[in-house]
């Protein structure tokens, strides 16, 4: 087991497009990061899902290292991240941020899967290295960043929240 | 520098009350995803993007402060946010370029 106080910072940046698509028979959603110049927007059958393209933003992806002792966490399975400002009380992440305090911001890490059907949701590896990058250079007193992954939501999809996105600035051409 | 003073030198007008504080540096961009991959904690962001989605990237980065170029106006609820997240607001009528040569002549980098 590794005793290094990890120091992380940004590996491997991509620009590229995060890509939505919708599965007008399950109702499920997917996302998935695309570093191609044109963004793909073919409908294309996947077992049970017929996805349909929905949207696009631009994007960068990103993975951990530590300068330290070199531990790389790969962050591929992270699709964006969205401030929570839910208030819908039964939700874990209201709960989460209740517990944490003041001073705390509940940011969500979303994963590819809104149904979370294949049991998978961003790594728990990859949410701990989040909460210490985010949080190893904050100046402010007593602010606190708190990454939890998506399957804490009650519904990603009905989840208030504020996604980090750069929806909407290639629509005027 | 701080705040007030950087306020105070490039004609910059405060949208919020805020905590007087020393800055690091300085970050243009109007992409979310430049910002959080590039800007650095405790930085002073200058942007044309009056989205609130640029308030919860500030907030992730933990900018000390963000600069609408060429007279941008954030709307009533984005200055709320920016309030509770403890990020200082300013306008300013030149646009980004004029202001960033005014911030390097000032000896900001």
């Amino acid at each position: 087991m590794s005793t290094c106080n990890h120091k992380w910072e940004m590996a491997d940046i991509r620009n590229g497009y995060l890509v939505m698509e919708g599965c007008p028979r399950c109702g499920g959603r997917s996302a998935s990061f695309s570093a191609d110049v044109i963004v793909p927007m073919d409908e294309r059958q996947e077992g049970e899902h017929f996805w349909v393209y929905l949207g696009s933003s631009q994007a960068a992806k990103f993975n951990l290292k530590c300068v330290e002792c070199g531990k790389l966490v790969d962050l591929d399975d992270v699709m964006g991240l969205m401030m929570s400002t839910c208030d819908d009380p039964q939700c874990d992440v209201v709960k989460i941020a209740a517990r944490e305090g003041k001073g705390a911001w509940v940011y969500v890490a979303l994963c590819a899967d809104s149904t979370h059907a294949s049991g998978k949701c961003v790594s728990a590896e990859g949410i701990k290295a989040l909460n210490e990058y985010f949080n190893q250079n904050i100046k402010v007193p007593g602010k606190k960043i708190v990454v939890v992954p998506c399957e804490t939501c009650c519904s990603v999809d009905r989840c208030k929240g504020i996604v980090i996105a750069d929806v909407g600035l290639t629509e005027i051409y | 520098m701080k705040l007030s003073e950087l306020a105070k030198k490039t004609d910059l007008k405060s949208l919020n009350k805020f905590t007087d504080k020393d800055f690091e540096g300085v970050y243009i961009s109007d992409m979310v995803s430049d910002i959080i991959t590039i800007a650095k904690p405790n930085s002073l962001l200058i942007t044309l993007q009056t989205h609130k989605s640029l308030i919860a990237t500030g907030n992730l980065v933990d900018l000390a402060a963000i600069v609408y170029a060429k007279g941008k106006m954030p709307a009533s609820d984005v200055i709320q946010l920016a309030d509770k997240a403890g990020i200082a607001l300013f306008v300013s009528e030149l646009d980004a370029w004029a202001l960033a040569s005014k911030l390097f002549a000032l000896g900001v980098r």
